[in-house]
């Protein structure tokens, strides 16, 4: 499946190094997380939990325990806390999860706050049961500070005229288009005939910006805009080739997720297939998702 | 301070990433360098030359970034530079005769009379050394050369500060190498800013840097002067200047762009694909399939199929060139002259622009600029070309104000850097700076066999943390390449780790990657210490 680099073709004079051809490893054997910000709506979410975390709750707690329970991802507010002891959040939020899946995006519920994140078995009681904690990330506001400096004051009037002179309303859309030309730049010095490969990524970025500022209109006192993306996310076997609605998506340590916006009254429809590598066994799980026809 | 108006710093960002194969006799991806040499690089560095020749005072700031500077003075690449170079003079040279007589016969004439005056500048000039080049027109006060993150390192991803630090002073310590002082300001990759992050910048000595638009005006407090004049981090002090968003459409938008003249050159049509085989044969790579060369003939014409375009006069070219510096120093004026009237202090615009947009993408861009530089200078008396430097100079006190997490990237913050096609790399990029971090903690100051391995071990953990990898896994192009070489160093680097654990140490091993890795040659892996980051954070403490 893994295709030639284009410029293997030419005769190496001296051979790869020898542990390029190898696998990335899927783990590295420590229980661990880790939270990064990407926009100030949302954050990724990555985790390792070994067997060993495993046998060390299910000694605590039991394994009736754990079948009861549900995993879970608890995300805690801790914006200007400078010591979390796992008690002084300002508020949590608890979202499902499925450990396997291995990374989430998590949704973060206001911008400009700080979040940690733990992931861990519920109990129908409502005990917490640890698992493992990320690092401190924080988010940027996405919006124009309410905080005004008095030594540095202005007339608001100015203000706003300077604010929209600085293309506070279009924040994020001019990069589109740098992007394009770059993109067409890298790709000209690709192998002539070579396929570009799918990019999922893509899919996405259609989709209204959450985060960009509208400019101030002062016949409206109220505004509101929302969008949608879905992700379908799972894993398979590592040699497993799978496809989404008839297109090959690429396996990351036997995983794969895949986002796409879903705009109103769309139907989506995604079959989702993997294959053996001999092609004579499959298994099938179908996804269909419908946005009814917003006003 | 003079009478003109308000101010414009121009910002040119050089960046490529660290390609170099010297396994290969001849590899594509290396191209990128050497096209960025022949169709931006030279021909920047021939514009600042007739300026000066001519009397004509100006002023850029320019990124070059640390594995340009590396891959600008490696013996290896220069050489294969010098090839490639000497095969653009003869094909041309050939094509002069070809075309003799044609309505191609002035365009043939451009490419031989610039890939000549390309060759003598880079060899005799600058003795093959470009850099020469770039230092001589810092050292005379026109050009401001700044420096980058050691390998145009993601540094919001970066949860272990060792790792932003080690960026920051990586880059610091080569730019004191290549350009004999220290770097005062920076760009941080994508324009990537990290509330605090400025500290590391601070300590070592970079008074500025620059951000997209929103990452001052969704600061906090409020920007009193929008994005026209810079701001100062807390505590720190760095100063950071946003982009103008105005001037940077009137050059990027596809739509109304000045790139997108019919007189210009035409990228698509290259002779590579269009002269006979046999006779381009010679100049393709060594596995014989048709590719762009560099060198096209016709201009842009209009939305007509690209078998259909027009020859390129260069002369009508130069003139639109010509024509479009007016409008963008006119637009400037009037932007300045409106903006002045909104502001207690004189106003500051600040263009950035990828370097590589200029020679490479826009043939004319380079001309655009030499053009700008001369009428900036010749024709009015409203703004001035400005450095970051100078502006704090005349302007010492400036609001402080705490910048907002951005970058310049799609949708403005990480989207592009992290996404559902890259994400996978964050795992073993922060295991690995984990992991050097604990080494560096656990043999401080190692000599011998042992320190050249951690060296490697750091050479190899900043070029995986290239944001170009992931940049380009989302955009779809190079995936594969972009792929391969997250893959390799971050093997490369858990074998040297394994290595190091299990005390069998290969030598052989450890010197193939010397030579394949070799950025960095004065890489120190003490840098990644967690003593070091906290002898940075403590002083804010």
């Amino acid at each position: 499946m893994e295709k030639h680099l284009s410029s293997t073709a030419f005769q190496p004079v001296r051979p790869a190094a020898p542990q390029d051809s190898a696998d990335l490893p899927t783990g590295y054997g420590t229980t661990e997380s880790y939270l990064l910000p990407k926009d100030p709506a949302w954050m990724f979410l990555f985790w390792e939990i070994i067997p060993a975390t495993f046998d060390y709750v299910r000694a605590q707690y039991g394994q009736e325990t754990l079948n009861r329970s549900r995993t879970i991802i608890r995300l805690y507010d801790i914006t200007g806390v400078d010591y979390f002891d796992g008690n002084n959040a300002h508020i949590f939020y608890d979202m499902p999860v499925m450990l396997d899946a291995k990374s989430w995006y998590v949704h973060a519920p206001q911008s400009g706050r700080s979040y940690i994140a733990d992931l861990g078995f519920l109990t129908p009681e409502g005990q917490f049961i640890l698992l493992t904690r990320t690092n401190v990330t924080s988010l940027p506001p996405g919006k124009v500070s309410d905080i005004i400096d008095d030594q540095w004051m202005c007339v608001e009037g100015d203000f706003i005229k300077l604010l929209e002179l600085s293309g506070a309303a279009h924040i994020g859309l001019g990069a589109s288009e740098r992007m394009h030309v770059i993109d067409q730049r890298w790709r000209l010095t690709e192998l002539a005939g070579a396929l570009r490969a799918p990019s999922s990524a893509m899919s996405s970025w259609s989709s209204f910006a959450l985060h960009t500022a509208p400019a101030p209109q002062e016949d409206e006192d109220i505004w509101l805009k929302a969008d949608c993306e879905i992700i379908v996310y799972g894993s398979a076997s590592r040699n497993a080739i799978v496809s989404i609605n008839g297109k090959e998506i690429q396996l990351q340590d036997g995983r794969f997720s895949f986002r796409q916006a879903l705009p109103s009254g769309a139907v989506l429809d995604l079959p989702i297939k993997a294959t053996n590598k001999k092609g004579d066994k499959q298994r099938q799980v179908h996804i269909k998702a419908l946005r009814e026809q917003g006003k | 301070m003079g009478q003109e108006k308000g101010y414009l710093a121009l910002v040119l960002h050089a960046h490529l990433p660290f390609i170099k194969h010297p396994e290969y006799p001849d590899f594509l991806e290396e191209d990128w360098f050497y096209e960025a040499m022949v169709e931006t690089y030279l021909p920047l560095l021939n514009v600042f030359e007739n300026l000066t020749d001519e009397g004509v005072d100006f002023r850029l700031t320019m990124s070059v970034t640390p594995p340009l500077c590396n891959m600008m003075s490696d013996p290896l690449l220069i050489e294969r530079f010098r090839h490639y170079l000497n095969q653009r003079v003869e094909l041309s040279e050939k094509e002069l005769q070809r075309t003799h007589g044609t309505d191609f016969a002035p365009v043939a004439k451009m490419y031989y009379d610039k890939f000549r005056r390309l060759k003598d500048l880079f060899e005799n000039k600058y003795h093959s050394h470009v850099l020469e080049g770039f230092k001589k027109f810092q050292d005379m006060g026109k050009l401001e050369i700044i420096t980058c993150g050691a390998t145009h390192g993601y540094l919001p991803l970066m949860v272990h500060k060792e790792s932003v630090n080690a960026q920051v002073k990586i880059a610091a310590n080569d730019y004191r190498i290549r350009f004999g002082r220290s770097p005062r300001g920076i760009w941080l990759g994508e324009c990537a800013y990290n509330p605090g992050d400025d500290k590391f910048l601070r300590d070592e000595g970079i008074r500025f840097f620059f951000m997209e638009s929103h990452g001052i005006l969704h600061g906090t407090p409020r920007p009193k002067y929008g994005i026209y004049a810079p701001v100062y981090c807390p505590k720190t002090g760095v100063a950071a200047f946003a982009r103008d968003m105005e001037s940077a459409q009137q050059v990027w938008s596809a739509e109304s762009g000045y790139p997108g003249d019919a007189r210009y050159r035409e990228f698509y049509r290259d002779l590579g694909y269009d002269l006979d085989y046999d006779y381009i044969k010679p100049y393709l790579h060594s596995d014989g399939v048709r590719r762009n060369i560099g060198m096209k003939y016709c201009k842009i014409t209009g939305k007509v199929p690209l078998n259909q375009k027009a020859p390129y006069y260069p002369d009508e070219a130069r003139s639109v060139a010509a024509e479009h510096a007016g409008n963008f120093m006119f637009n400037r004026q009037k932007q300045i002259e409106y903006l002045a009237t909104l502001m207690d202090r004189k106003p500051l615009v600040v263009s950035m622009y990828d370097a590589e947009l200029y020679g490479h993408w826009w043939y004319e861009g380079i001309d655009f600029l030499e053009f700008l530089f001369k009428k900036i200078y010749y024709d009015q008396k409203d703004i001035k070309l400005i450095t970051p430097m100078e502006y704090l100079e005349m302007y010492p006190v400036n609001q402080t104000v705490q910048p907002s997490m951005s970058s310049w990237g799609d949708k403005g913050y990480h989207d592009v850097w992290l996404n559902s096609g890259n994400d996978w790399i964050y795992r073993h990029l922060i295991k690995s700076a984990e992991r050097m971090r604990d080494l560096a903690n656990a043999h401080p100051h190692a000599g011998g066999l042992l320190g050249r391995t951690l060296n490697q071990m750091a050479r190899e953990l900043v070029l995986m943390q290239s944001s170009d990898w992931a940049f380009l896994m989302t955009t779809g192009t190079a995936k594969e390449y972009s792929t391969k070489r997250t893959k390799d160093h971050v093997q490369r680097f858990n074998e040297l780790y394994e290595q190091i654990k299990h005390n069998r140490i290969n030598e052989a091993y450890v010197y193939d990657l010397e030579c394949r890795d070799s950025i960095f040659q004065e890489i120190d892996y003490n840098v990644y210490s967690s003593a070091a980051k906290d002898k940075v954070l403590n002083q804010y403490k």
